[in-house]
């Protein structure tokens, strides 16, 4: 813990150095493209075709965008097969923390800690490396949110949900259990996948949310029907996630009234539906990434604290997308500020390790091999996630990424007022660049889209009709105008 | 010389021991600082991976063991092979590690490529690979491949879906989410998280307090060894237990879309089942139309004599589906019927799909494993070896009861009377420098490398006859 202070305190530190200095980016990619650099008349172009159709009769391609080349991809420009060079505001499903073959994560790739990561990957639980604890220290757990002291390493975003939730289960029937031991009936139903040893206790999550794709995080998915189609589901609660209307400024009092609403909704199913102690945790992001770019205040999520410590549920914080710098804090519920910290908080993507975050040692079952598997997780992705962290801090990106936030959504705000028939619900405000809107209709939708890629910007969607920007930790200024004009003029466009 | 001898000319030539009590205290000190932050209570020892090398694994306190353990059951080649330092530091490497690509959406100009690597030891009439990152979610994306297909067998393949299954399917209800089940077997083990935990049979530790879909389990076989003595008897279990496999294909509550199996059932005890067992479970599933998940998670790449055990069974028609991880350090599952990939983009789908830096370095195992016929060399070292502890085995009745594993490479395994016997023995191995695993309950399992040849072998059996000598 000693080492995650000095990081803390030198964070303040690069903060103050680094505050004013110059373009980052410039820095790590001075050959970066100053604009998009288009050289066929559509994307995917013809050598991004063949390449696709190629790989269809090995693996499932039907949803590529484009095929890309990743040597010339460089900061926030992607290369395609083709020749295409966009700016990249999508960056691999929000996963991309600092652009394109960034000089220190290469070093970082081309360390000995890396090559012994990986050609001699350890089972972490059962033969452990000697610098695993100094990796974890420096890097996963250096950029921990405020309080959490612990981790558990995964693999994915769903993956590092579902041993949240494991953990969740065994804390909760822990309690319930006491100091006893587990019973005979216990131990023989548990194989037959039968109460009372298997667990009859469920994870609440929110009408919206996305969780992850197997068979407990597909469960508390709630985004939409075609990622759950087919495949078999606990019987688990949902809640409304509210529905806020925009700009928010204009409907301070129906907003209120729809977040107490969903709070008083989320009470009555915990006391109305459900015995006590059933609900073993709720599961809930500070932004519904996936599901639409759905915001929430402080209030309600200090809402949804008061109601757990209330009826002893635990409160996991999925900040799988949410997480790690682009939302202006490092980690989105800081936000919230709230007076009791969220039990666990999952992260992956632009970390690129996965796991979970706690402190209550109870949270770590009573037994060894109860949450344990070959891996536990993966040294090499800890490697890179501490480069991660560090670059962040040296370049003092959660700063640098609020600011350039802030730019981007008052440019847009102005934009998006010119086109209210296509455009609407701006949301992301003082929220860094992790900023979304609507369309007047998914069909609307899809041709901004496209219209973005023909004019080089690279760019996704979320939910049913909204945009969502998910740019690196190295985008700025200079990129943030390239891509107003470009979405002014695709708005124009449709 | 000797594929070892290549690959590690200075590989030692016998353990090292340095300590009395094991974990040594470098390895208790590191053991606890790393206990702060992570949970650490089921560390053997701290590992120095840099100093590792070959069939040895060096600990912080000097230790060098001969490894049979090998990471469960999941280092192909050796610490340090030369083939994969190569391969880690590829220019391709360093860019699926710095550039990770959400490969379902953007693939690069070489994923075809480095995916044709894992294909080129794909099994037998296996055309087709989705990738995954662990064992445990190369089963689950199997199970969500078989329901889809199970599903759309209903369907029909190209029609779409009713109203009534878009909406009930947002409430996790039927007929959106549907009633269906995986069918294993007792003491299985397939994975930890929730459908994968379902499946897993092999203790109740692993399974405890998690909520658990309702899914049946059949009986695997329980043979008598030798298996040369008890023909007759083997051949009625294994008659009992198809018998189970179909009356649960006809009772069970909801219907079974696939039937899953590990060709030998590692973790819970290396259960072996005939080559008529495992035709039987391929016959019953044809007649019901569910499909066959062979689980090749420890068995696969090349342990077993075979690059995936399966193949000793020449099934016919081949298994639809089959998983890998472990040694092959990637994840995930072949099959061949273009109707496993559902009708649909985006239904098997997450953000990585699988990590290329992964598949980079499993194409790297598979040229090695297919250049050095490393199935072959299994099959002669372990048919050396498994005759050496037949010998002892006429000594020490008591502590290498049901030896099994004959004609299975090196993939091994013996019996002693019960855990704190067979706990005893694994603890008593590392004061001769072998750090070896158990699996259920009172079992010891060999895992070694593919790399571990006649003299690994020589010093393996002595170091066992020298603890079992004192007993």
């Amino acid at each position: 813990m000693l080492r995650a202070s000095v990081q803390k305190s030198l964070r303040q530190t690069y903060k103050l150095s680094t505050r004013f200095s110059s373009s980052v980016a410039a820095q790590y990619f001075p050959e970066e493209p100053i604009s998009p650099q288009l050289v066929t008349s559509s994307i995917p172009g013809p050598k991004s075709q063949a390449y696709n159709d190629e790989l269809g009769n090995v693996f499932d391609n039907r949803a590529t965008y484009f095929v890309v080349d990743y040597v010339k991809s460089l900061g926030n420009y992607i290369s395609d097969a083709d020749g295409n060079k966009l700016l990249d505001v999508y960056c691999q499903i929000a996963s991309i923390p600092l652009g394109y073959n960034n000089p220190a994560l290469i070093e970082a790739a081309k360390s000995d800690d890396m090559l012994y990561a990986l050609i001699d990957r350890p089972a972490l639980a059962c033969f452990p490396s000697t610098n695993y604890a100094q990796i974890l220290q420096e890097g996963i757990l250096a950029a921990a949110p405020p309080s959490m002291t612990k981790v558990w390493t995964a693999l994915s975003g769903s993956d590092a949900n579902e041993t949240a939730y494991k953990a969740a289960f065994m804390y909760q029937h822990a309690h319930k259990r006491g100091s006893l031991d587990f019973t005979s009936e216990e131990l023989s139903s548990v194989m037959n996948n039968e109460a009372p040893g298997a667990s009859d206790m469920v994870i609440l999550s929110f009408d919206r949310g996305f969780h992850g794709r197997l068979f407990g995080s597909l469960s508390t998915t709630r985004s939409k029907a075609i990622h759950k189609l087919d495949i078999p589901a606990f019987p688990w609660p949902k809640a409304p996630f509210p529905s806020l209307k925009y700009p928010l400024q204009d409907f301070i009092k129906e907003n209120h009234d729809e977040e107490i609403g969903c709070l008083q909704e989320f009470e009555r199913i915990i006391v109305e539906d459900y015995e006590p102690h059933k609900i073993a945790a709720i599961i809930v992001e500070p932004v519904q990434s996936e599901g639409g770019d759905n915001h929430a205040s402080s209030f309600f999520f200090q809402g949804l604290r008061d109601i757990t410590l209330k009826h002893d549920i635990l409160m996991i914080v999925d900040e799988v997308q949410t997480g790690v710098a682009a939302s202006g804090k490092f980690w989105a519920h800081e936000h919230w500020n709230l007076t009791t910290p969220p039990d666990m908080v999952t992260f992956s993507k632009k970390f690129q390790a996965a796991g979970f975050y706690f402190s209550n040692p109870e949270l770590q079952p009573n037994q060894p091999y109860r949450q344990f598997n070959t891996w536990c997780g993966d040294p090499s992705k800890a490697i890179i996630a501490r480069s991660i962290y560090q670059e962040i801090t040296k370049h003092n990106l959660v700063e640098k990424t609020a600011q350039v936030g802030d730019y981007l959504y008052d440019g847009l705000k102005q934009i998006i007022n010119k086109y209210p028939g296509k455009v609407l619900n701006l949301r992301g405000e003082k929220y860094g660049t992790f900023i979304a809107w609507d369309c007047y209709d998914a069909e609307v939708r899809n041709n901004i889209l496209l219209e973005c890629r023909k004019r080089g910007v690279n760019i996704g969607a979320c939910g049913d009709v909204a945009i969502r920007l998910r740019p690196t930790l190295t985008f700025e200024a200079k990129h943030a105008d390239i891509l107003l004009q470009v979405l002014e003029d695709s708005f124009k466009a449709v | 010389m000797s594929v070892s001898a290549t690959y590690f000319p200075t590989e030692p030539t016998a353990p090292t021991v340095k300590t009395t009590e094991f974990p040594g205290e470098k390895s208790k000190v590191a053991i606890k600082s790393l206990g702060t932050v992570f949970d650490s209570r089921t560390a053997y020892f701290v590992a120095d991976y840099e100093k590792s090398i070959g069939n040895y694994l060096v600990d912080v306190d000097g230790n060098t063991y001969l490894d049979v353990y090998a990471q469960i059951a999941s280092i192909p080649l050796g610490y340090n092979n030369p083939a994969l330092i190569e391969a880690a530091k590829s220019d391709k490497m360093i860019r699926a590690i710095v550039d990770r690509p959400a490969i379902g959406n953007f693939p690069g100009k070489d994923t075809e490529e480095i995916i044709a690597e894992i294909l080129k030891i794909a099994p037998k009439g296996q055309d087709k690979v989705w990738s995954g990152l662990s064992g445990a979610d190369a089963n689950e994306l199997a199970f969500k491949a078989t329901f889809f297909w199970y599903q759309s067998k209903k369907r029909g393949y190209a029609n779409p879906f009713s109203e009534e299954e878009n909406v009930s399917v947002m409430k996790g209800q039927s007929p959106g989410s549907p009633d269906l089940a995986i069918l294993s077997f007792e003491r299985a083990f397939h994975g930890r998280l929730f459908a994968s935990g379902t499946t897993t049979s092999s203790k109740p530790i692993h399974k405890l307090d998690l909520p658990s879909f309702n899914w049946p389990k059949a009986e695997y076989p329980s043979y008598k060894y030798p298996l040369d003595k008890h023909e007759a008897e083997n051949k009625e279990e294994d008659k009992r237990c198809l018998e189970i496999v179909d009356k649960l294909f006809q009772t069970w509550k909801v219907p079974i879309a696939g039937l899953l199996v590990e060709p030998i059932q590692s973790e819970g005890g290396d259960n072996h089942g005939s080559k008529e067992f495992f035709q039987g479970l391929r016959d019953i599933t044809l007649k019901y139309g569910a499909l066959l998940i062979v689980d090749e998670v420890q068995t696969g790449v090349g342990a077993t004599g075979k690059l995936w055990a399966h193949e000793h069974f020449e099934l016919s028609p081949l298994p639809d589906i089959v998983t890998f991880s472990k040694k092959f350090q990637s994840a995930g599952y072949y099959f061949h019927d273009p109707e496993i990939v559902p009708n649909q983009p985006y239904r098997q789908f997450n953000t990585w799909c699988g990590d290329p830096a992964r598949i980079i370095l499993a194409g790297a195992i598979g040229h090695e494993v297919l250049k050095h016929d490393l199935p072959a060399l299994a099959q002669k070292v372990g048919t050396y070896l498994f005759t050496k502890l037949e010998a002892l085995q006429q000594k020490y009745p008591k502590y290498l009861q049901d030896l099994r594993g004959k004609n299975r490479a090196t993939f091994i395994a013996w019996s002693l009377d019960d855990a704190t016997a067979r706990n005893k023995f694994l603890a008593d191995m590392k004061t001769v420098g072998v750090n070896i695993g158990g699996c259920a309950e009172n079992s010891v399992r060999l895992r070694p490398t593919l790399v571990f040849e006649e003299k690994h072998a020589d010093l393996l059996v002595e170091a066992i006859e020298k603890v079992l000598s004192k007993y």
